[in-house]
């Protein structure tokens, strides 16, 4: 949506929103304009500037007038609210069309690119509960993904537009990280300026040499080692002065990245599950690993040198400006087109290794593939034509990588060639300056040695803007976790609850994961100490969302829960959840041995209480006949466990954790019947004395449950004992019957 | 959504022998491939703009097409399906019906897999990870943006390219060297 928020001041362009505004004000007063969106494709597929406004009443469609300077939107078509039904966004390939029934006819109304897809959608929900006769208050705007002030892109779903960010306030903040190593700063950057200082004395000594020594034809040895002395001490300050840099720049860039990385850990950890499930697994570990790698190699090489190499430059081109300007000019003429011609090779030697890049990950990706699908490859007798694939492949991988070296080995020797050129004109120039006794030899090898210094710090300053700006982003996008808010906080003075009784209330609780579509509506019930509750419905009904709510991973939109009659918003959340214990549908175990695994809720416990709690989880036995034990590797590279073995140990894990409050997900899936009535033996130790909320959606499971609670849409249908729902005849008994028929269904198709 | 309505039939039906058959008879059909014959098939737009079909005796108020192999074999094996998913059947292909109704589908395919034609590219500009594209096509003047640099232009055989945006619009260019060479270059820039 275009919002008329910073219309004042300026004279600007009018926003279409505003157009059509006004033009409905004009022609149509009563109404509104609630919805506005662009339709950029004509229903014959020509590409146009239309849009598409909501009012209270119709729906307007509008064109810009043709051939009119005065900015003005014109009305072509209107459609009273009153004759449509079912709206429809429907999604078509590379683009989608808004389709309604107007009395009962089905017709198109409007077309738009693929882009707009999600705007649409939302309309089409939107018109849907208008026209059910709901009350929609306000529309939520869609987050735009490309940046309002340049219309970039932003990279990788974050909101950061690497060409709008404040770069040197970035910076700043990253400096005032580096604020615990102020004293290896200021030593780096001490011996920086020493370094450039006898860089730039060195031909100044050069020049003595030759003018007061050589030429002036005075044999004086001792002048002559000091002269030689001081140079060779030049060089060896330095090449120390290089190798303490060198160590000084690596500590500090690695302590800073690694305070980084922990930083942006220890906040991920921190925020609410919401925003990690927002994000893509890859993005976050991208910004813990990847961006404090871009930072720490920019810090490494970059951050001061091209201080150190602009000083250098400047100093340069001063020092040649003051011993012979006509001379200096004649250097630096040349610089443009150096840049130029710099900045062209290497993009193009870039791409050029892009593109090698590409063809060597498609024949590796041959050769992962044949290799791990050898068996099929065999069984169906296609060796040789696996041969020929890979030879293609490895022939035209081969023909890149020799075209783009042959190309390199061309361009780049003539780029030293180009940065020389310069040098030509000063010998000849200066030579005749030298005849003419405008200039003295030593003062002509002074002067091309500092012209050789110019280039070298050029071509090398062309590259830092891109450096720059890439570790900038870095750090903005690391910034942006770090000052990222969890929406799940802490209360203040949080209520003490040590050990809670397991009573647990839901009142009129409404949440969603959008505020504007609520996933559970007016949820009501009350939970007794000890008691099971199965939660049935549609996959989508509601009921993982319920148990997130329970563990506090969101906050309700409204109502409360409370456990043990305190608002668990009162309670601090590691003690909540430390009295909660989970069994998950996908039981995770971390790589490590199986008794850090089921120690991992409660880290310490003794040898007796692991195996006590294996016991009792029906995991012991076949935890012995492991030849290591306890102490067998799980995980990636360890000991492969079973469905049925993992599930185990999950719970295991949740009899020593020992909570008041269990939440079972689905707990047993896709095991043999066997390990079946082993694991439902274990859960029914487990449920023992706790408040247990178990999702199954095998209903058969469930049958240790207390009371069901049958979810539909987000809304509370039923609640009872698994008898009374048989007796009501309702949502739950159809959905029991449903699932007897598919599992005799399958029972045939076995 | 297709095993969502077919739960949901299940879950209407109570008695235990309709839904019995009910069920072998889905199974039944999803062993048949059923070919369209134009003889038999009359596609006609409604004036909404939607395409119906009459075969037979039956009528079907909405049609879907989809391609099988749109890229491979573009006009031959359609799939008409019904407002609701369900196949009706296949047209093996387009040319064995009369101009009038190759018209319509034609129309119709083309209104589904919207991809203009890139007859001409101004200017294509990379920067951060994304290029930013200006072009004229066949359906008018368009820019659009590409993520990464080569990923997004997909070529379909030596000559033919398919380029795809960010937000999943298409682009098509048919023939490389119909392009005029600042089209090429700039094409070559990105492939």
């Amino acid at each position: 949506m275009e919002r008329r928020e910073g219309a004042n001041a300026r004279i600007r362009m009018l926003t279409p929103y505003e157009r059509a505004e006004e033009e409905i004000k004009k022609t149509l007063p009563e109404e509104k304009v609630l919805f506005f969106l662009p339709s950029d494709m004509s229903l014959q597929g020509e590409f146009t500037k239309g849009w598409l406004a909501v009012t209270d009443k119709e729906l307007i469609y509008l064109k810009d007038k043709e051939c009119e300077e005065d900015q003005r939107l014109e009305i072509i078509s209107k459609l009273s609210m009153d004759s449509l039904s079912n709206v429809k966004a429907v999604m078509l390939v590379g683009g989608g069309q808004l389709e309604a029934e107007i009395d009962g006819e089905l017709t198109v109304l409007v077309r738009y690119s693929s882009g707009l897809q999600p705007r649409y959608s939302q309309l089409e929900r939107y018109l849907t509960r208008v026209i059910d006769g709901e009350q929609v208050a306000s529309i939520p705007d869609i987050e735009e993904s490309t940046c309002s002030k340049c219309g970039r892109v932003f990279p990788d779903e974050s909101r950061i537009c690497p060409n709008c960010i404040n770069k040197f306030k970035v910076l700043l903040r990253l400096l005032s990280i580096l604020k615990p190593y102020i004293s290896l700063m200021v030593g780096t950057l001490a011996i920086f300026w020493i370094l450039t200082g006898i860089r730039l004395v060195m031909p100044q000594l050069q020049r003595l040499l030759i003018d007061d020594l050589l030429r002036a034809g005075k044999k004086d040895l001792n002048l002559l080692l000091l002269y030689v002395g001081a140079m060779a001490a030049g060089r060896v300050i330095s090449v120390g002065l290089t190798i303490i840099r060198g160590r000084l720049m690596v500590k500090l860039s690695n302590n800073l990245s690694r305070d980084l990385r922990n930083m942006v850990y220890a906040k991920i950890q921190a925020l609410s599950l919401s925003f990690i499930s927002q994000k893509k697994t890859g993005d976050l570990m991208n910004r813990v690993t990847g961006d404090t790698n871009t930072i720490r190699s920019f810090l490494e090489r970059h951050a001061v040198e091209w201080i150190n190499e602009g000083l250098i430059f400047i100093g340069v081109v001063i020092i040649l400006l003051i011993s012979d300007w006509r001379l200096a000019i004649l250097v630096l003429l040349p610089a443009p087109f150096v840049v130029l011609y710099s900045k062209m090779i290497w993009d193009r030697v870039r791409s050029m290794q892009r593109y090698e890049r590409k063809l060597w990950d498609k024949s590796n990706s041959i050769l992962q593939d044949t290799l791990s699908g050898a068996r099929v490859v065999k069984a169906f007798g296609q060796e040789e034509r696996e041969v020929d694939r890979f030879k293609t492949s490895a022939y035209d991988f081969a023909k890149a990588t020799a075209r783009n070296e042959k190309l390199f080995n061309t361009l780049y020797p003539t780029l030293g060639f180009v940065m020389g050129l310069g040098n030509f004109f000063v010998m000849y120039f200066g030579g005749k300056l030298v005849w003419g006794n405008e200039m003295k030899l030593g003062e002509l090898v002074q002067f091309t040695a500092y012209a050789s210094m110019i280039y070298g710090p050029l071509q090398y300053l062309s590259f830092i803007p891109r450096w720059f700006t890439s570790a900038m982003t870095a750090a903005e996008r690391i910034f942006e976790v770090i000052d990222e808010e969890p929406d799940v906080k802490d209360a203040i003075d949080p209520v003490r609850l040590p050990r809670i009784r397991g009573e647990v209330s839901f009142d009129d609780v409404t949440f969603g994961y959008q505020k504007h579509e609520p996933v559970l509506k007016d949820i009501n019930l009350n939970v007794q100490p000890g008691e099971m509750i199965g939660l049935v419905g549609h996959s989508g009904a509601g009921k993982s969302t319920l148990i997130n709510l329970l563990n506090r991973f969101y906050d309700v939109d409204e109502g409360s829960i409370t456990i043990d009659g305190v608002d668990i918003q009162q309670i601090s959340q590691n003690e909540l959840r430390s009295q909660i214990g989970v069994v998950l549908q996908e039981t995770f175990l971390f790589s490590g041995t199986v008794w850090e695994n089921i120690a991992y809720s409660k880290p310490g416990a003794k040898a007796d209480e692991i195996i006590r709690a294996a016991k009792i989880a029906n995991a012991h036995d076949f935890i012995m006949r492991f030849s290591d034990g306890y102490d067998t590797k799980v995980g990636e590279r360890g000991q492969r466990l079973s469905g049925g073995e993992r599930q185990r140990i999950a719970i295991a894990r949740a009899i020593l954790h020992n909570p008041r409050i269990l939440i079972l997900d689905e707990a047993t899936s896709s095991v043999d019947t066997q390990t079946e009535k082993q694991i439902q033996e274990a859960l029914g130790r487990l449920i023992q004395n706790r408040t247990t909320f178990a999702i199954a959606h095998r209903l058969s499971t469930l049958r240790n449950a207390t009371r069901l609670l049958v979810l539909e849409k987000g809304k509370m249908v039923e609640l009872g004992t698994h008898e009374e729902l048989i007796k009501a005849r309702g949502t739950y008994f159809k959905l029991v019957m449903a699932q007897r028929e598919m599992s005799r269904i399958r029972w045939i198709d076995g | 959504m297709e095993i969502g309505e077919d739960k949901k039939t299940q879950i209407d039906i109570d008695e235990q022998g309709e839904l019995e058959e009910a069920v072998t008879e889905g199974l039944a059909e999803y062993v048949d491939v059923v070919y369209l014959e134009p003889a038999k098939t009359s596609f006609y737009r409604t004036p909404g703009g939607v395409i119906a079909l009459k075969l037979e005796d039956k009528t079907y108020p909405r049609v879907n097409l989809h391609r099988a192999f749109p890229f491979s074999l573009g006009d031959k094996y359609i799939s008409v399906r019904e407002g609701s998913g369900q196949e009706i059947g296949i047209i093996t292909d387009l040319d064995d019906f009369d101009e009038k109704a190759r018209g319509i589908l034609k129309e119709e395919l083309e209104r589904r897999y919207f991809t203009p034609e890139i007859l001409c590219i101004n200017s294509v500009k990379s920067e951060f990870g994304y290029s930013y594209w200006e072009v004229e096509t066949d359906r008018g003047h368009r820019r659009f943006t590409v993520k990464g640099r080569g990923d997004s232009v997909i070529p379909i055989d030596e000559v033919r390219y398919l380029i795809m945006d960010m937000d999943g619009n298409r682009f098509e260019i048919s023939d490389i060297r119909k392009l005029d060479r600042k089209s090429k270059k700039y094409l070559e820039g990105m492939i």
